[in-house]
């Protein structure tokens, strides 16, 4: 005799465990199905541990330079074994806190490799369970490319180098995207040779140009960028590429991470047996997160739209408001997104060069954070960061802000509310900033126009 | 002194008649009797005329509205006269035009569309129904700047209802007052916000036409359901959901009809009997067999039912305008040549659209023939509160077993009668149809009763 469910939820990532929690709230019966850890990549081997490691990175960086604030230390050290336990502590103290808020919701939690079924039921280790909606929650993993040399046991991806457990002396960044620059963040500012080889023209695809190329300059000397270099081969501990010249190139490091990308987790579920319309990107969904199956619904990585943590529990919410008859779609154009590296890079909505792409008549304004009282306090005089403010010069609606220097990432939610409300540069300038802060910038940057 | 003309009473049931067309304007000189104006009621059509000879003073209802009987719809008298008083008021003319469209939008008026209010700059003047207006009043949105979708843009209340509940993003309304754009009730941002794309500069109506065209590609032509068609609808609808109906199909010997049809054909023209059709005959043995099936004449009124002495017999007639129903009085009381003359003259002015009203009402019993049209069987629909209707159906040929065993081939022509089960059960109705056959197939008989 089946379980019968309201929800089942397939993975207990930021998608799956927040629309779990909301769903219980709402007094939902749900089902959360997870094979590995509640958290899913975020809480265990991506946003958080990053997060925790880079913090540690920052705080010797800054024992570092306290000097040049009056602040005298003795020999700084970074203990990577220290670190990685306070990782791991954060990591599960994290976990717990996820395993009591389902608890709260009376969501039943449910550890092991889940497959669907027809459009209504789960099976989990020979148990079927029945739900009136099953939710597709299922993330995805790094994609390793085939490349020659990739399978060796120092080419890492995110997941393996977050456990690394000696620092290594130079490392070679395969694809500068995200991921790839937090890393060469972290172990750049450790002291560590980094290089990233890069396949475009830019790093971080959805970054402002000009601010992208700002960014390397800040780095300069700690980071060497090979942009528009394809990687041909990984023979031992050299990483041969071709640059942008057709010239065959090599560098030699100890550990190489691929970070070229993710992939949607599509397989090995019962994805193709219940006629699921997915293809290699992800499974096709409507802005309701809805699939091609009736009841069955699919949100965050494995879906293809976003690749970001926000995006999945928003996903989520959309899917459960959606099963519940509420009104509401997922929406892409403010959906703010951020890089932890030192310095933070963060944006929302459209860049210079993607708000010329759509048609509109578009006026820029750029303010760098020097501006701002607190950023020279905190960040001395070669603290490097900019705003850049993206608007529709005939209408003076705000298109997209985007920014790099520290805060960055905990600013830049100002911008999705400003965005999503629609508002005109002549509205935000009533709107009043704490002072002395860096977010004061987006503000001033605005009175430029 | 002008004389008024008035929107003449047509029948007892009439309350309103709308005006299809004017045939004079303010100013024309007319002659007593000459015809001022179409007019048409559910039934039919008809035209006034000028009760006096003089100059058309005054034209108070355009084309298309919709005037209770006995208003003053024009005034006839000398130039010059002051006709003001019998003027009716403005906003009761705006009133009585709101159901109808106006006529250059005859055709693609949407009865459902989607619900579209606008901020238009208050230009358009085409005013505001009073529900609107007390709507407005009691939700405090100020109508005169909305754009309506009634008739001629007049406002009416699901605009006010959309205005309240559309909440426009700062950069929609200054588009929507710059542009005069249409804001719909519900916009696709935050909440159902409306942000400055989901304005459109297309007419609500025609937003209708386009969403239709989306399903159904190519052109379309959206026609209101009134008159007629709205009258039919309704009473087919009531009778569908108010009666038991079911249909019992047979058929009976034509051979003894169609033989003296040939001889009537035939007889020499003094006679006048070379018009009585198969359907006369029909019609004329199906009222010879009701008088004596008296539960079948009858009304079905729920709480009691009521069998009439005489048969009032509706045949249906198919008019340019929709099907009519004119109901052929003491039906029991004519003789075949009287009962065939009158159903000409019924039928021949309900196709002209000359017919009286009351010639439409008041039918005990109703035949309808699509025998004609190569029908073999059908279920007609009751005309509550009539208990029953015959189908007549096609003549064709069926294999008879002979008094030697051979088979014969005798023309049969189709009967189905669908009776109210509320009223009269199965075997009553069987017999009716039973005794039917046999008038029928000894039809000469009949007529030495």
């Amino acid at each position: 005799m089946a379980t019968e469910y309201d929800i089942i939820i397939i993975g207990a990532g930021p998608g799956g465990y927040e629309m779990a929690e909301r769903a219980g709230h709402q007094g939902q019966k749900v089902l959360l199905i997870e094979k590995a850890h509640l958290g899913g990549v975020c809480l265990n081997w991506g946003c958080i541990p990053t997060k925790t490691l880079l913090n540690s990175a920052k705080h010797y960086v800054h024992a570092k330079e306290a000097p040049e604030f009056g602040v005298t230390t003795g020999e700084v050290s970074f203990d990577l074994k220290k670190v990685m336990a306070w990782k791991q502590e954060v990591i599960e103290t994290l976990r717990g806190g996820v395993a009591a808020m389902m608890k709260k919701s009376k969501v039943t939690v449910l550890n092991g490799e889940a497959t669907l079924i027809g459009t209504r039921k789960v099976e989990v280790e020979g148990t079927v369970y029945e739900g009136t909606h099953v939710v597709i929650a299922t993330g995805g993993s790094p994609f390793v490319p085939p490349i020659p040399g990739a399978d060796q046991d120092h080419v890492m991806t995110s997941k393996e180098i977050l456990s690394i457990e000696e620092m290594p002396k130079s490392l070679v960044v395969i694809g500068g995207g995200v991921i790839g620059i937090e890393f060469a963040s972290f172990f750049s500012s450790l002291g560590v040779k980094v290089d990233v080889i890069e396949m475009l023209d830019e790093i971080i695809p959805f970054m402002d140009k000009g601010q992208a190329k700002r960014f390397r300059a800040a780095l300069k000397g700690k980071v060497d960028f090979n942009l528009g270099c394809r990687v041909t081969a990984i023979d031992g501990h050299n990483v041969k590429y071709v640059d942008k010249t057709g010239e065959e190139k090599s560098i030699n490091a100890d550990v190489v991470l691929m970070s070229v990308g993710r992939s949607a987790n599509l397989s090995g579920m019962g994805f193709e047996e219940a006629r699921l319309d997915f293809d290699r990107r992800g499974i096709k969904t409507d802005e309701q997160m809805r699939t091609n199956l009736p009841n069955v619904y699919a949100i965050g990585d494995v879906t293809g739209k976003s690749q970001l943590a926000h995006s999945a529990t928003r996903m989520g919410e959309v899917a459960l408001n959606t099963i519940l008859g509420k009104p509401d779609r997922f929406r892409m154009n403010a959906i703010p997104w951020a890089v932890y590296s030192m310095p933070e890079i963060a944006g929302c909505g459209l860049t210079t060069d993607q708000a010329k792409e759509a048609g509109f008549n578009v006026e820029t304004a750029t303010l760098p954070l020097m501006m701002s009282g607190r950023f020279l306090v905190e960040n001395g005089k070669k603290g490097a960061g900019q705003v850049t403010v993206v608007k529709d010069a005939d209408t003076d609606v705000l298109l997209g802000v985007h920014m790099f220097g520290a805060y960055s990432s905990e600013i830049i939610w100002g911008v999705a509310a400003m965005i999503e409300s629609e508002l005109r540069i002549e509205d935000i300038k009533e709107i009043v900033f704490p002072h002395p802060t860096v977010g004061e910038v987006i503000r001033s940057t605005m009175f430029q126009f | 002194m002008a004389t008024e003309v008035l929107m003449p009473r047509q029948g007892q049931s009439v309350e309103s008649c709308i005006i299809i067309g004017w045939k004079v304007n303010e100013g024309d000189v007319v002659t007593e009797g000459q015809a001022l104006c179409e007019v048409e009621t559910d039934k039919a059509t008809f035209e006034v005329e000028a009760p006096a000879a003089g100059t058309v003073l005054g034209v108070f209802y355009p084309d298309d509205a919709d005037v209770e009987v006995l208003k003053v719809i024009a005034a006839i008298g000398e130039p010059g006269e002051d006709v003001s008083g019998l003027r009716p008021e403005t906003s009761e003319v705006s009133e009585q035009t709101s159901e109808v469209s106006a006529p250059e939008e005859k055709n693609e008026v949407a009865a459902p569309q989607p619900v579209i209010s606008d901020l238009r700059s208050p230009t358009s003047g085409a005013g505001a129904s009073p529900r609107a207006k007390k709507l407005a009043a009691a939700k405090g949105v100020e109508f005169d700047v909305l754009a309506g979708t009634g008739p001629n843009g007049r406002v009416i209340e699901r605009d006010v209802a959309a205005a309240q509940g559309a909440t426009l993003s700062p950069a929609a309304k200054a588009k929507a007052v710059a542009t005069g754009l249409a804001a719909p009730g519900m916009g696709t941002g935050i909440g159902g916000r409306v942000l400055a794309g989901d304005l459109s500069e297309v007419a609500p109506q025609d937003i209708a036409a386009a969403v239709a065209a989306l399903d159904f590609p190519g052109a379309v032509n959206e026609i209101p359901v009134r008159g007629i068609r709205k009258l039919v609808a309704g009473r087919m609808l009531d009778s569908l959901q108010s009666t038991a109906q079911l249909t019992m199909n047979t058929s009976a010997d034509a051979r003894t009809m169609l033989d003296f049809r040939a001889k009537c054909k035939a007889a020499a023209e003094a006679r006048g009997v070379g018009g009585i059709t198969i359907n006369d005959i029909v019609l004329f043995a199906t009222v010879q067999t009701l008088v004596d099936f008296p539960e079948l004449n009858a009304h079905w009124l729920g709480d009691k039912m009521v069998q009439f002495e005489d048969v009032h017999l509706g045949m249906a007639v198919d008019t340019p305008r929709g099907l009519m129903v004119p109901v052929i009085r003491f039906a029991n009381r004519l003789t075949l040549k009287q009962l065939s003359a009158e159903a000409k003259r019924l039928a021949l002015a309900a196709i002209e659209g000359t017919i009286e009203p009351d010639d439409l009402s008041g039918g005990t019993f109703t035949v309808t023939n699509l025998g004609a049209m190569g029908i073999e069987t059908f279920t007609p629909v009751l005309n509550a509160p009539e208990v029953g209707i015959l189908g007549v159906c096609n003549v064709q040929l069926k294999p008879v077993m002979g008094k030697g065993g051979e088979p014969q081939f005798i023309p049969h022509i189709g009967l189905s009668f669908t009776f109210n089960h509320c009223a009269a059960d199965g075997a009553p109705a069987a017999k009716f149809l039973v005794a039917l056959r046999q008038n029928l197939a000894a039809f000469d008989v009949l007529l030495v009763k």
